[in-house]
């Protein structure tokens, strides 16, 4: 080609233009076969990628499943609870401060408070950060009017356990112990427990049968797949992928009627004798099913769901008698003259005494192998005379029973007192069982000691000195005595209900292990049970007319240190079951209290299980007796 | 430039009738397509705010204001073009500076300047013309052009704005100027010794540029070599582009429908990552549609530099086309994984008016070679 203005046409022109449209079209073709490579060859990979990137698996809680007592009474439920929360990107920076105020406002909780949370946050603001818990319905029915001149607010409704009395009313210092209550799950244990799907804002059962029934309460946590765009938001379900299974409802084995009546007895009974802590227990000595376990002083476990604040969190850490223990399991006290069970059926069955044999007893035991004059009194300081073991049990003389431990040894001692379930957990349902202590050769060992003293050998055989054992212990010890010598597992849960209470699965009482004595021993320290009530000192209890005999033991122990007058105090047991007939196994019901550090000189624990009794069994008696005259009568042990 | 009185006495008609529809009707398919694709990206956005106008509508009143540019520079005689190529150069250095001095930032380092309300990008009517400049220089070399010294005149010709755009720091422009230098000293037929030996020396100085790069622009660099090496951080949107260009397939999740585009993992999803909705959304089919009509919008272009009857002629084309090209390939390319993130436009499809409205005007200039095209005899 020519131009008409001289230049010669551009060098070259052909070939560079070619190669030119070569490479353009090379470049072309590079485009689409790596389009190819990425849309066909690598498709799949790269949307399973882009899948990953813009799906994220939601939590979806379970209902946690509710308590109700054994005649059906609702315990525990899941109350509706509302949360307003922020969501820092959708919060107009310019009306942070009039939003918030609006916020306090309506929820009546200070600006402060709420801006502070929100400060304090630190992840990510599509996030919500709660600055506002348990707001109530008509705050957030409010908050819900305004949402739409509130951006970045939103309201969450999660649900809060609400523990029940025996009427209903949301009062669960009834039952704190038992129940327990939910709290915040902590770092600990959210690191231990991720894997089974706990989330950081997850509550947890910290105590009772909340705590030990955790798993099978809290159900199992379904998952959703939202879809997420790129800053994180959700912006739709996508599909369910695993249903929420929902906790179990339990049925506990408690009667909250009972548990009212055992709580009413001990608090009068404390109340009369001036006495600060103490334990109720009612089992079913042939099931092992507790019907009420009362430990006192209690504390408010609604306040734990509800989120307790420090100062009465720290009130309740501070009091001296504790209440946030459960004194039935997992304290452990001596035992007194309520050991002379194991003591007799020890020395019955490992041949120390017969039946019939007759031991000649003394004011002051002069401890064999002791220097003359180092001797344990008796009760009464006289002695009682020659008595056979059931006379002995009867009258509770000490000097007897020291001769028998001596007689046995400590480790035949052990051996029976193991067989009725002291020196270990009973295996309750419940967090936190104490063992308690039983003196043996191994246990001096396991102290650093070469073995028992005789001195100690004797006092253990009054449960004094080296033997400790919980109330619930006791109580299943008895609990066997009294069924024929099963020793149960002593029941806190009855089995798994449906959404009214009524009882849909019900588990079976386990039996611990047999406890090997004989019947007709066992059937003597029966009879020796009942004669504590008609003819030992269980005072004026055996005028209660009940649906059976009554049979039972007094305990007096004596603990820490004397007072000025040289008095040390003591700790006073009762505890007694109901067989149709004297020595018979089918008492439907058994019964221990426990006070402590008891300031009056008759013992208050028979007066608390008889005014139990009373209420039980609908008398029209009240034997009860005045303070006056508790406080007059002989003490006795 | 000396033959400038002689220019405007061979001024003559436009002949209309080889005005090119084909390039016409590409150009349009093309801004058809970028507007399919903005209103697909905005749909789930939710409502757009009082007073503003959306994207495509924006779109489409460039389109029309581009066309009529088009038409405008159609019929003028593109040899006035080496009469005021001086002229056309300073004005380019102006609108880089103005761009400089009173640019504000509108995402990364795409500089406009606002006049009386619109938005003005100068960066890209520079571009075309600098083509125009390059061109005019070119053409007058005549025997000369094989000559080192045509090398280095055009070199220093473009050197002073791809300086200026550096300075914004406006890598993709720069980088543009710099291909359609290379792009027309090629087939102006310059001395490709002499070249490849420039090349090489600046080849040899990368290091030192990368030290010129921002933080940023070597972080992406970095992740072209690696794209794993920080997947959540500055590769985070080359990853996720690619995941959603693979996730397209065959025939694409539909418009509208494409995950990526629509959840917000391509932030720039408009503009320097559009290909990717075209990717995610058409598939592999809708890819290589756009890229095909590309390729006719090229081969036309092309086509009306092999007729042209001068060396301007050809040497605008061809410069036109080398812009096309590059922007093309290197916008797909890193959108693909091909090459590093730059920042180059695609052009027609990514949203903005001056962006459009240059591309139509040069188009503008290529009507006016080929319907300038028949040699003439008095």
């Amino acid at each position: 080609m020519s131009s008409e203005f001289g230049e010669r046409d551009l060098p070259r022109f052909g070939r560079r233009f070619a190669t030119f449209g070569v490479i353009g079209m090379l470049l072309f073709t590079v485009l689409a076969g790596r389009l190819f490579q990425l849309q066909v060859i690598e498709g799949e990979a790269r949307a399973a990628n882009a899948e990953a990137a813009r799906t994220v698996a939601v939590a979806l809680p379970s209902e946690r499943g509710v308590l109700f007592d054994r005649a059906g009474r609702p315990l525990a439920i899941n109350m509706p609870t509302w949360t307003a929360a922020v969501r820092p990107a959708d919060l107009p920076e310019s009306r942070r401060n009039a939003i918030l105020g609006r916020v306090s406002l309506l929820t009546g909780q200070p600006f402060e408070a709420l801006a502070g949370r929100l400060d304090a946050y630190q992840g990510s603001p599509f996030d919500l950060v709660p600055v506002a818990r348990d707001i109530g319905r008509d705050a957030a029915l409010l908050l819900e009017e305004e949402a739409a001149d509130l951006p970045g607010i939103e309201l969450q409704v999660t649900a809060r356990r609400e523990y029940l009395d025996d009427h209903g009313a949301p009062d669960g210092t009834l039952l704190a112990h038992v129940v327990g209550y939910t709290g915040p799950i902590n770092a600990d244990e959210l690191e231990r427990l991720a894997n089974e799907g706990y989330l950081p804002d997850d509550d947890i059962g910290r105590n009772g049968v909340e705590a030990s029934f955790e798993s099978a309460l809290r159900g199992t946590y379904g998952s959703e797949l939202w879809e997420r765009d790129a800053t994180g938001r959700l912006v739709k379900p996508l599909e369910q992928t695993k249903a929420p299974v929902a906790g179990k409802n339990l049925v506990l084995t408690v009667d909250a009627g009972i548990q009212r009546m055992a709580t009413d007895a001990l608090l009068w009974g404390m109340r009369e004798a001036n006495v600060s802590q103490g334990v109720t227990i009612v089992m079913n000595p042939q099931t092992g099913e507790i019907l009420a376990m009362v430990s006192l002083p209690s504390y408010d476990n609604n306040a734990f769901a509800g989120g307790i604040s420090d100062e009465l969190y720290q009130s309740y850490l501070a009091d001296a008698n504790l209440p946030l223990r459960n004194h039935a399991i997992s304290d452990i006290y001596p035992p007194g003259s309520t050991f002379k069970l194991a003591t007799g059926l020890a020395a019955l069955q490992e041949g120390v005494t017969t039946p019939t044999q007759r031991w000649q007893t003394y004011g002051c035991y002069q401890i064999p192998g002791a220097p003359a004059g180092d001797c344990l009194y008796d009760w009464n300081h006289r002695g009682f005379g020659k008595l056979n073991i059931v006379e002995a049990f009867a009258i509770s003389s000490d000097t007897f029973f020291y001769q028998m431990a001596v007689h046995l040894g400590v480790d035949k001692l052990a051996r029976w007192a193991h067989a009725l379930g002291f020196g270990a957990p009973t295996g309750i349902d419940l967090p936190n069982e104490a063992s308690g202590i039983i003196a043996s050769t191994e246990w001096a060992h396991s102290q650093g000691r070469a073995g028992v003293y005789t001195g100690e050998l004797a006092q253990a055989g009054i449960g004094q000195n080296v033997i400790a054992v919980t109330p619930l212990q006791l109580l299943n010890a008895y609990a066997a005595l009294a069924n024929g010598g099963h020793l149960m597992k002593p029941m806190i849960v009855r089995g798994e209900a449906d959404a009214s209470g009524n009882l849909v699965r019900e588990y079976a009482p386990q039996v611990l292990g047999e406890v090997g004595a004989t019947d007709e021993n066992l059937r003597l320290l029966r009879i020796g049970a009942r004669q504590v009530i008609t003819t030992g000192h269980a005072y004026n209890i055996r005028d209660l007319r009940l649906p059976g005999s009554l049979a039972g033991k007094t305990g007096t122990a004596e603990f820490g240190l004397p007072d000025a007058n040289g008095v040390l105090p003591f700790h006073s047991w009762f505890v007694a079951f109901l067989p149709s007939a004297p020595g018979a196994t089918d008492s439907p019901i058994a019964v221990i209290t426990f006070t402590y550090h008891a300031t009056v000189i008759g013992n208050v624990s028979t007066e608390v299980v008889k005014y139990f009794l009373q209420q039980y069994f609908h008398t029209s008696q009240d034997l009860r007796l005045d303070p006056v005259t508790l406080r007059q009568l002989v003490g006795g042990n | 430039m000396g033959v400038a009185v002689s220019t405007i006495a061979v001024a003559r008609q436009a002949r209309w009738r080889d005005f090119d529809w084909q390039l016409t009707l590409y150009l349009a398919l093309l801004l058809g397509f970028g507007v399919v694709l903005g209103v697909s990206a905005a749909w789930n956005d939710g409502p757009v705010p009082a007073g503003t106008i959306p994207e495509p509508v924006k779109t489409v009143v460039w389109s029309v204001v581009g066309f009529t540019l088009m038409l405008v520079a159609a019929s003028v005689d593109y040899h006035w073009l080496r009469t005021f190529a001086v002229p056309i150069y300073v004005v380019t250095l102006g609108l880089l500076v103005m761009n400089l001095l009173f640019g504000s930032v509108v995402s990364g380092a795409h500089l406009s300047v606002s006049i009386g309300g619109l938005d003005f990008q100068f960066s890209e009517i520079s571009k075309v013309l600098m083509v125009v400049v390059l061109a005019a220089f070119l053409a007058s070399r005549g025997q000369r052009v094989g000559k080192l010294s045509t090398i280095l005149g055009a070199g220093l010709l473009t050197a002073l704005p791809t300086a200026l755009v550096l300075r914004q720091p406006d890598l993709g422009t720069a980088l543009v100027f710099i291909a359609i230098l290379g792009g027309m000293l090629f087939i102006s037929g310059a001395s490709i010794g002499w070249m490849a030996l420039l090349l090489g020396v600046a080849i040899a100085l990368t290091p030192v540029a990368l030290g010129v790069l921002a933080e940023y622009q070597r972080a992406r660099l970095l992740c072209f070599l690696d794209p794993g090496a920080d997947p959540q951080g500055a590769c985070y949107q080359l990853v996720q582009a690619m995941n959603a260009v693979g996730s397209g397939g065959w025939l694409g999740q539909g418009l509208t429908a494409g995950h990526a585009n629509q959840l917000g993992f391509l932030p720039v999803q408009t503009t320097d990552f559009v290909f990717t909705i075209v990717a995610e959304e058409l598939g592999l089919v809708g890819g290589i549609i756009l890229l095909a009509l590309f390729g006719l919008l090229l081969w036309r272009m092309v086509l009306i530099g092999w007729q042209a009857r001068d060396s301007l002629g050809r040497l605008v084309a061809m410069g036109l086309a080398t812009m096309i090209l590059f922007q093309v390939v290197v916008n797909v390319g890193m959108v693909i994984g091909l090459l590093p993130v730059t920042g180059i436009p695609l052009p027609l499809i990514t949203y903005g008016g001056s962006s459009t409205v240059s591309i139509l005007f040069g188009m503008g200039i290529l009507q006016s070679v080929r319907m300038h095209t028949r040699t003439e005899t008095f």
